[in-house]
């Protein structure tokens, strides 16, 4: 154990963020961000020093850092600013409005369902409804193409990203179990306890040999600042009405509107507007969902966080004379290496009551597979983890097992005598599985996105391998019966980072080649995924970019 | 003969034909209201819990009691079909049933679109319409009469047809089988799962804000006081009584 680990093991539990009072601003009676009519306003043609295209993991937090630097921001968000009081319910289907359901094309061999797994729409981002898994990359997810021969190499190690991991694992902060897989690290918050229906499937592992740990989840494990200890109440994918999931609405919104950040709520990015003759971005042009009517929000500089759909195309719909096929796409490579993860689900039956609806859903989980592994007859590999879908959930999943009608109805019945584990593969980047424009049009009259998505070998050996682990697993478990679906999440790449032109749509900083301002800070940026839940790194890699912009480095 | 839960006998894959035993091992809904009154938790009814609460959640799930017609979405030529649709994907054939018709109907005159299409599918609203169509060009075609009009095993031979992506012909050209029923399905499981009175047949605690959940173990020790075990069809007097024999 390094002397680091030892030192933050003695201090978990007191181990805070040094430069972000989020914790403290919030209130402790209420879960609103508080202060929202005094939040600073700026005009349509001030000039402002960034504005920045969405309100989720990657814009808020690089909002958070410069706004502390004195840097004045404005955020566009398309969805709500919510007050989760209010807006936010116990509820699966009562939730949809979290999720982004605007009208969106899917094609390839292997179309990937978007809307409420995958995409977020408000402020905060997906995060409000993701899981709260808050994985870091591995070393090794840096450089694949050197190690593996499959993938890229990105431009920056993981050693660059890795004092930002530390800082937003604080804030959010992250709880769980020393972490013995990638770069061995300590969590700021001690595990969260275990449930029965999570013990049973750690038992199953335990007896196919495979290590887990619990965690790690952002959610906090004890009070943080005016932030509330997990109720257990199960409905983290439906946002959290406690305040207790670590999420940009609790982690960074706050301090950074007290720092003078305006997060412009209900507002569409439409078009970054662009100098003809310098190729320096002068603003965004924007649509305001209650009139539709058009306003261009001057800035020095402008950052896209829409994530890997709606970043590439607010690119891709961005054309001038100098970006004829849209902006940074002169190698036409914006919408590019789109990627998710496998993620099918396996479920066993137990005799015991679990009711596994109670608790966060993310509880234990295992990375002994995320490498290369040539026994296994594939490249890089994946991550297992406990999930708990709520009755829809559960009921899709049945469904995917091929049931229906009567049989339906039978296994729903069931439903507390189950327990389901997961796994994420990282399927590799591919230049034909992307995001182009429809010719459908939005209510704004802007095209919309279509993703085509493909699976190649390597995924599919993948897939089939990871399914059969967690299968074991649940047999290893003495489960009575077992239930599995095919099923794909997250999102990453479209936009990513390179060491040339030809190569990425962004440099090392997250600079759009060829233009002096225009940056993209969200997951779209990633030119691999790992096999790790994307949150905590786009988080991180805003921290980065931050750290470099206000030093100057990136200018 | 009595069941015991912790075996899994009842599942459809656990036994022969891969279909369920009939329902009358499960007990009648002693308590509150699930489809059918049958259910696995006779004695636990949701709405127990209901002061704990938060208003915002109360509104939206006790606004799903009183899902009523008319139907805004589907016309009244399309209604017999829908009905009978909904009814034959979710083993539904007697009341009280959860309104999944009239739910569907709902998220469909509303636009609550679920973010995505297939390129080589319709939209939603017309993937409905085409599939309730196809229902009976093929009822039509296999039987001579209107879906609608067909005994249950009939029905659940076109859906299962359905299921598997293998209808053809009329309607059922304009669009990819396969994934009609998934776009259909997803809106039909929305509905149903998202129905208090499903909740008390599964025995799912529900909502759980500001409240949440305190137990977490496995067995007896998973209940809260408001939750109540699983049980079957048996007399509970005579169980112990042969128990003490």
């Amino acid at each position: 154990m390094s002397a680091r680990t030892a030192l933050q093991r003695l201090l978990k539990g007191s181990v805070t963020p040094a430069a972000n009072d989020s914790r403290f601003l919030l209130d402790v009676h209420s879960r609103a961000i508080p202060g929202r009519e005094r939040m600073r306003r700026y005009r349509d043609d001030d000039e402002v020093d960034l504005v920045i295209v969405g309100a989720g993991a990657g814009g808020s937090v690089l909002a958070q850092r410069l706004a502390r630097r004195g840097w004045r921001i404005v955020i566009l968000e398309a969805g709500p600013f919510w007050d989760p009081d209010e807006d936010w319910v116990s509820d699966e289907a009562g939730s949809r409005h979290l999720y982004w359901t605007e009208p969106r094309v899917i094609g390839g061999e292997h179309p990937v369902a978007l809307g409420k797994n995958n995409s977020g729409r408000g402020v905060g981002g997906s995060m409000v409804h993701y899981a709260g898994y808050a994985p870091r990359f591995h070393p090794s997810d840096f450089e694949t193409r050197t190690r593996d021969g499959v993938g890229a190499d990105w431009p920056i190690s993981y050693e660059e990203l890795k004092p930002h991991y530390e800082e937003v694992e604080r804030e959010l902060p992250v709880a769980g179990q020393n972490w013995p897989w990638g770069d061995p690290h300590a969590y700021p918050q001690s595990p969260h306890p275990v449930t029965g229906a999570a013990a049973r499937l750690w038992q199953g592992a335990k007896r196919c040999g495979i290590e887990m740990r619990v965690g790690p989840v952002a959610i906090v494990n004890g009070t943080f600042g005016n932030r509330p200890h997990c109720i257990y109440r199960g409905y983290c994918l439906q946002g959290c009405k406690v305040n207790a999931k670590g999420s940009p609405y609790v982690s960074h919104l706050p301090d950074a509107i007290e720092h003078g950040v305006e997060v412009r709520a209900n507002c569409m990015a439409l078009r970054v507007e662009i100098e003809e003759g310098s190729g320096r971005a002068t603003g965004v042009t924007y649509a305001t969902e209650a009139d539709g009517r058009h306003h261009l929000q001057r800035a020095r500089a402008v950052a896209v966080a829409g994530y890997s759909i709606e970043t590439p195309r607010l690119l891709l719909n961005s054309t001038s004379r100098r970006f004829p096929n849209g902006l940074g796409n002169n190698s036409d490579l914006v919408g590019r290496y789109v990627m998710v993860q496998g993620a099918s689900q396996t479920a066993g039956r137990f005799p015991e009551e679990l009711r596994s609806y109670k608790a966060p859903p993310p509880e234990v989980s295992s990375e002994q597979f995320y490498e290369t592994d040539e026994s296994r007859g594939f490249a890089r590999g994946f991550s297992i983890q406990t999930v708990a879908p709520l009755p829809i959930g559960w009921a899709e999943h049945v469904l995917a097992d091929g049931h229906w009608g009567r049989a339906m109805r039978e296994y729903m019945r069931d439903y507390n005598h189950w327990a389901v584990i997961g796994v994420l593969n990282e399927l590799l980047p591919h230049p034909e599985n992307r995001v182009t424009l429809a010719d459908e049009k939005d209510r704004y009259g802007q095209p919309v996105a279509r993703f085509d998505y493909t699976l190649t070998d390597n995924d599919k050996r993948n897939m089939e391998f990871s399914t059969d682990v967690i299968t074991e697993i649940l047999h290893a478990a003495e489960a009575q019966d077992v239930l599995t679906i095919q099923r794909f999440a997250h999102l990453i790449g479209g936009a990513r980072m390179g060491r040339s032109p030809e190569e990425g749509v962004v440099n090392e900083d997250q600079r759009i080649w060829e233009t002096p301002n225009v940056y993209v800070t969200d997951g779209s940026a990633c030119p691999t995924q790992g096999s790790a839940n994307p949150a905590l790194t786009i988080m991180a890699m805003s921290s980065r970019l931050a750290e470099r912009l206000a030093g100057g480095a990136a200018r | 003969m009595a069941r015991d839960l912790r075996r899994p006998d009842h599942l459809p894959k656990r036994r022969p034909d891969g279909q369920p035993p009939h329902p009358s091992w499960l007990p009648r809904q002693r308590r509150g209201i699930t489809p059918q009154m049958i259910g696995r938790y006779p004695d636990y009814d949701v709405f127990d819990a209901e002061p704990t609460w938060d208003e915002q959640t109360r509104r939206v799930v006790k606004e799903r009691l009183y899902a009523r017609g008319p139907l805004r979405f589907f016309a009244s030529d399309e209604e017999p079909a829908l009905r009978a649709f909904c009814d034959t994907a979710t083993a539904q054939d007697a009341e009280p049933r959860v309104p999944v018709a009239e739910m569907v109907d709902r998220k469909l005159a509303n636009g609550w679109l679920d973010g995505y299409r297939y390129h080589d599918m319709p939209s939603d609203e017309e993937t409905w319409r085409i599939v309730l169509s196809g229902l009976d060009h093929t009822a039509q075609e296999r039987h001579s009469r209107p879906f609608a009009e067909l005994e249950a095993p009939a029905r659940e031979e076109i859906v299962g047809s359905l299921a598997a992506g293998k209808l053809s012909g009329g309607p059922w050209e304009e669009l990819n089988v396969g994934r009609a029923w998934s776009v259909c399905m997803r809106a039909i499981l929305e509905a149903f799962y998202s129905h208090p009175w499903a909740w008390n047949e599964i025995g799912f605690g529900g909502p759980a804000y500001p409240r949440g959940f305190m137990r977490l173990g496995q067995g007896a020790e998973v209940l809260e006081p408001f939750e109540t075990p699983g049980a079957t069809d048996e007399d509970p007097v005579r169980a112990a009584a042969e128990l003490e024999r």
